[in-house]
């Protein structure tokens, strides 16, 4: 499931992305995180939600968005930990990063949780956003 | 009959312990928690590969992990490690982290001003036998920064 997941992901199918989750999966992209004068927009919450615009949003701002797999383990818990690359070319604002034209590939770190069903109720990912920032040459911490 | 009887040695004595990987990596975060770390690095197998994305530590080695750990122990002297979860698969366990304390000096860089930490983390471990064989750690620098109050990339050092 969470090898289709990623080649979903590489074909920019959101939807089946979604699909493959359950109705009231959890989302968490821990370093996503926008600050304004009054409050910090942060990446959790759900699939269905926060997920899914996140999701649509990155692969706009990088049309050429890439995934490369390097080793999937996991339990009969159902916990699923994938490192990664992912990396694109920007083409649109990405937060307050204005599009260079600058290109990232950046080490990624997910954590999923598949349940008795076969479908994804959790998926939680880490990576260096200073690492993307400087690739793209967005030098500000915001 | 026989003559001989060959004593039976518990494995601990020769020198072989039955410890699970998760067992392993607990070890080295407790000993992380209590800031102690020769300790940390007695599970750590000499020849390992460590990667620390935010340090930019690629195909690193002990050293670098000592380095790591005696830095982030240093510059915050109150550390307080709080291990989210633990998650064992197969011979590579991941553990979820949140690393808080007080800057009391220069860390990444970042001139100490005082400032309070507090970043989620994931290490991912590889571990043979009883010793831990590969570190790979994620976090987001920009989070980190954010928090000791750096304003730009390039000019971390000033104020």
């Amino acid at each position: 499931m969470v090898a289709a997941f990623f080649e979903a992901y590489s074909r920019h199918d959101v939807e089946t992305m979604t699909e493959m989750c359950t109705d009231n999966a959890d989302f968490s992209y821990v370093p996503y995180e926008v600050w304004g004068k009054q409050r910090v927009l942060r990446g959790d919450g759900k699939v269905r939600t926060v997920g899914k615009v996140i999701w649509s949003g990155l692969i706009n701002s990088f049309p050429d968005l890439f995934n490369v797999v390097h080793s999937i383990d996991a339990n009969d818990k159902g916990d699923v930990v994938v490192m990664c690359d992912i990396g694109g070319t920007q083409q649109s604002p990405w937060g307050f990063a204005a599009p260079k034209g600058g290109r990232f590939s950046e080490p990624h770190l997910f954590i999923f949780h598949v349940d008795e069903n076969g479908l994804i109720d959790k998926i939680k990912a880490y990576w260096n956003g200073a690492g993307i920032n400087r690739q793209l040459g967005h030098l500000e911490v915001d | 009959m026989k003559l001989f009887k060959r004593k039976s040695i518990p494995r601990e004595e020769q020198g072989i312990v039955n410890t699970t990987p998760e067992q392993t990596v607990r070890a080295f975060l407790n000993a992380f928690q209590l800031r102690d770390v020769e300790a940390a690095l007695s599970v750590v197998d000499k020849s390992v590969r460590v990667e620390i994305f935010p340090l930019d530590v690629r195909e690193g080695g002990f050293d670098d992990i000592r380095t790591a750990l005696t830095d982030i122990v240093t510059a915050f002297p109150d550390l307080h490690l709080v291990i989210k979860d633990v998650i064992e698969t197969g011979s590579v366990v991941t553990a979820e982290l949140k690393v808080e304390g007080t800057q009391a000096a220069d860390y990444a860089g970042a001139v100490n001003q005082e400032k309070h930490l507090d970043v989620d983390q994931a290490w991912r471990f590889t571990v043979d036998g009883d010793h831990i064989v590969g570190i790979h750690v994620y976090w987001c620098q920009n989070q980190l920064y954010r928090r000791l109050a750096v304003k730009r990339l390039d000019q971390i050092a000033i104020v």
